[in-house]
């Protein structure tokens, strides 16, 4: 078991240097990413500003609790889509990128099985994702004065809860992008539907009813609610328990039947011949 | 070879045909589809411990399916691979640790990382330890005779031939007993590919000793360097036998060229159609040469030799161009596309 475990530690890691250096050799890009955070933090602080300075601003008796200093809600979204979205998209794009590079059967010739080569393969995403979310906090509290509360512990409860439950889409899209190779519904669902759809700019509330149901059925609408509640109301468990049990169903479903869909696409694919294919 | 050597690699009643994919979805929309391709039928062959074992046949005769199959990345349709004892299927994890595969496929690496890093890589997915690894790579790196600054480069930038030999270098990376080599010279240069022949000559005789599996088109090197072949074709497995013994196999012929001089063409025509039936003359400053074909054990040699004497001719040189494999496959391909 302990063996096993280092072994896989071993392979993910061998990805993570990969990556690591394949992005050394695209450095101009990285920085690029990093000031276009910067830009984007300033940018909403200046959009926050049009309201926030004036002074018959409403938002400090804002019926939406979160959205009273509307820069640390969308910073807080940004961050937190930021995330979620690489715990679905570099999970479904692990395979797909690997096909396209023409790596993905000298990779799979090691002794090393397809779900490792998805996780593992997605690896340094998530910690460029990391250091990405937390920069849009960090800028937003170095040069913007926003704070938050609350418990971090929490928070990050609800950060993990959903990037898993995102992660079980991004296996579905593995598979699909597995078998049909391209045109993955889950993506054009995910990407476009939680901007719009799960707060990340403006309340959900303000969605009406029939965009409102579009909104309840999207995994990040209950993550993003739950962080909010944390960091920018200072929420604590008790308070915050509906959110994070809907989560945690999310995941009791998807898990199981995004694992069963994914060995059933690697059987499909290996009997087709297609696995390295694109 | 022996054939009391443990057995490698084994391959039983092999056959894979790929379905049409998502064929009942296509179905639904148009009434006749591309029907299942039948890539391998019924094959079967073992290989050898310590063995270079070629498989030689033309495009599409199912040599690649095979290696995938071997190699766990193609399941079979029916029939079992076994590598040392474990079945490919059920334990492709255990199959993929005792392989190594070396395709002319260029974009099988990271074109933007050096080749170093690419092979530290690959050792890291072979779960092998850093500092084994390091060691395991300068040890290819020198077998491959790649110098230090060779290691540094980017792959990207490494010569058609170089990129050729880091891909069998990355497969004897966690040193397997069993290395796939498909077409391993392919787009190398003469002396470039004697050197990669060279070595893989010397895999057979190393301490474990290496298998190998060689698909190739050139038949020249699967004959230099193979200890048994198998010719494959239309899916299925014509032959199974040493170079020599293929080639005796085969229909004994030979093309004999005469250098003659003293006569001129004429003279060598009016001497020898009438004794032979292919006859092929060339003019050369100072000689003619005569080409026909013989079968091994006729007397048109020595016929052919008196009548020029005949004439008075004065004969240079003899040479005989006996059956290679290139015949012998040619003539499998040929009774395939009667038979099946």
């Amino acid at each position: 078991m302990l063996r096993s475990i280092k072994l896989l530690l071993r392979r993910v890691w061998a990805f993570v240097v990969r990556d690591f250096q394949l992005m050394l050799s695209y450095r101009l890009q990285f920085f690029l990413r990093v000031l276009t955070i910067l830009l984007m933090v300033t940018t909403l602080f200046f959009i926050s500003r049009t309201f926030m300075g004036r002074s018959d601003c409403p938002c400090a008796e804002s019926p939406f609790t979160q959205w009273r200093d509307p820069l640390a809600a969308w910073i807080t979204g940004l961050a937190v889509l930021n995330y979620f979205m690489t715990g679905f998209s570099s999970l479904a794009n692990a395979i797909r990128a690997e096909q396209t590079q023409g790596t993905l059967e000298s990779v799979l010739l090691t002794p090393i099985n397809v779900p490792t080569v998805v996780v593992a393969s997605s690896a340094w995403d998530f910690v460029q994702a990391t250091l990405f979310s937390f920069l849009y906090l960090f800028f937003g509290w170095l040069f913007y004065d926003v704070h938050f509360r609350g418990s971090y512990l929490l928070a990050l409860l609800f950060l993990v809860l959903t990037t898993l439950v995102l992660a079980c889409l991004g296996i579905l899209s593995a598979s699909f992008a597995m078998v049909f190779k391209r045109g993955d519904p889950f993506a054009v669902l995910l990407g476009t539907g939680s901007a719009l759809f799960s707060g990340v700019f403006f309340p959900t509330q303000l969605l009406g009813a029939g965009f409102g149901t579009v909104s309840r059925i999207l995994p990040p609408t209950y993550g993003l609610d739950g962080i909010r509640r944390v960091l920018i109301e200072g929420q604590g468990l008790a308070e915050v328990q509906e959110p994070l049990l809907t989560l945690m169903l999310f995941l009791a479903v998807l898990l199981p039947f995004s694992l069963w869909v994914f060995s059933r696409a690697i059987r499909r694919a290996k009997r087709e011949g297609s696995l390295i294919q694109y | 070879m022996e054939a009391s050597r443990a057995v490698a690699v084994s391959i039983e009643h092999l056959s894979k045909t790929y379905p049409v994919p998502l064929a009942r979805f296509k179905g639904f929309f148009r009434r006749s589809g591309k029907p299942p391709v039948e890539a391998l039928r019924d094959v079967s062959l073992e290989v050898r411990e310590g063995e270079i074992f070629g498989l030689i046949g033309p495009n599409g005769a199912g040599k690649t399916t095979l290696t995938k199959i071997i190699a766990t990345l193609v399941q079979p349709t029916e029939g079992t691979v076994t590598v040392r004892g474990f079945d490919s299927v059920r334990d492709e994890e255990r199959v993929r640790a005792l392989i190594g595969l070396a395709t002319a496929e260029e974009r099988s690496f990271y074109w933007r990382l050096t080749a170093l890093q690419n092979l530290l890589f690959f050792a890291r997915l072979y779960g092998m330890e850093e500092s084994a690894s390091r060691r395991r790579i300068a040890e290819l790196l020198n077998l491959f005779e790649f110098d230090e600054a060779m290691g540094r480069r980017r792959f990207g930038e490494l010569s058609t031939g170089n990129k050729q030999r880091l891909a069998v270098a990355r497969a004897l990376l966690p040193k397997p007993p069993v290395l796939l080599l498909d077409e391993p010279t392919r787009s190398l240069d003469p002396l470039a590919a004697a050197r990669l022949r060279s070595v893989i000559s010397q895999l057979a005789r190393l301490d474990p000793p290496v298998s190998v599996l060689l698909t190739s088109h050139n038949l020249s090197e699967v004959e230099e360097l193979c200890d048994r072949v198998a010719i494959i074709s239309q899916g299925v497995i014509r032959a199974v036998d040493t170079p020599r013994s293929l080639r005796a196999r085969h229909k004994q012929t030979e093309r004999v060229s005469l250098t003659l001089r003293g006569v001129g063409r004429e003279a060598v025509e009016a001497s020898l159609s009438s004794v032979v039936s292919d006859l092929e003359i060339t003019e050369q400053p100072g000689a003619i040469l005569a080409a026909f074909g013989r079968e091994m054990n006729d007397d048109l040699l020595d016929k052919a030799l008196k009548a020029l004497a005949e004439r008075g001719a004065e004969v240079l040189n003899v040479e005989s161009e006996r059956a290679t494999l290139l015949d012998v496959l040619t003539a499998f391909q040929q009774e395939g596309e009667v038979k099946v």
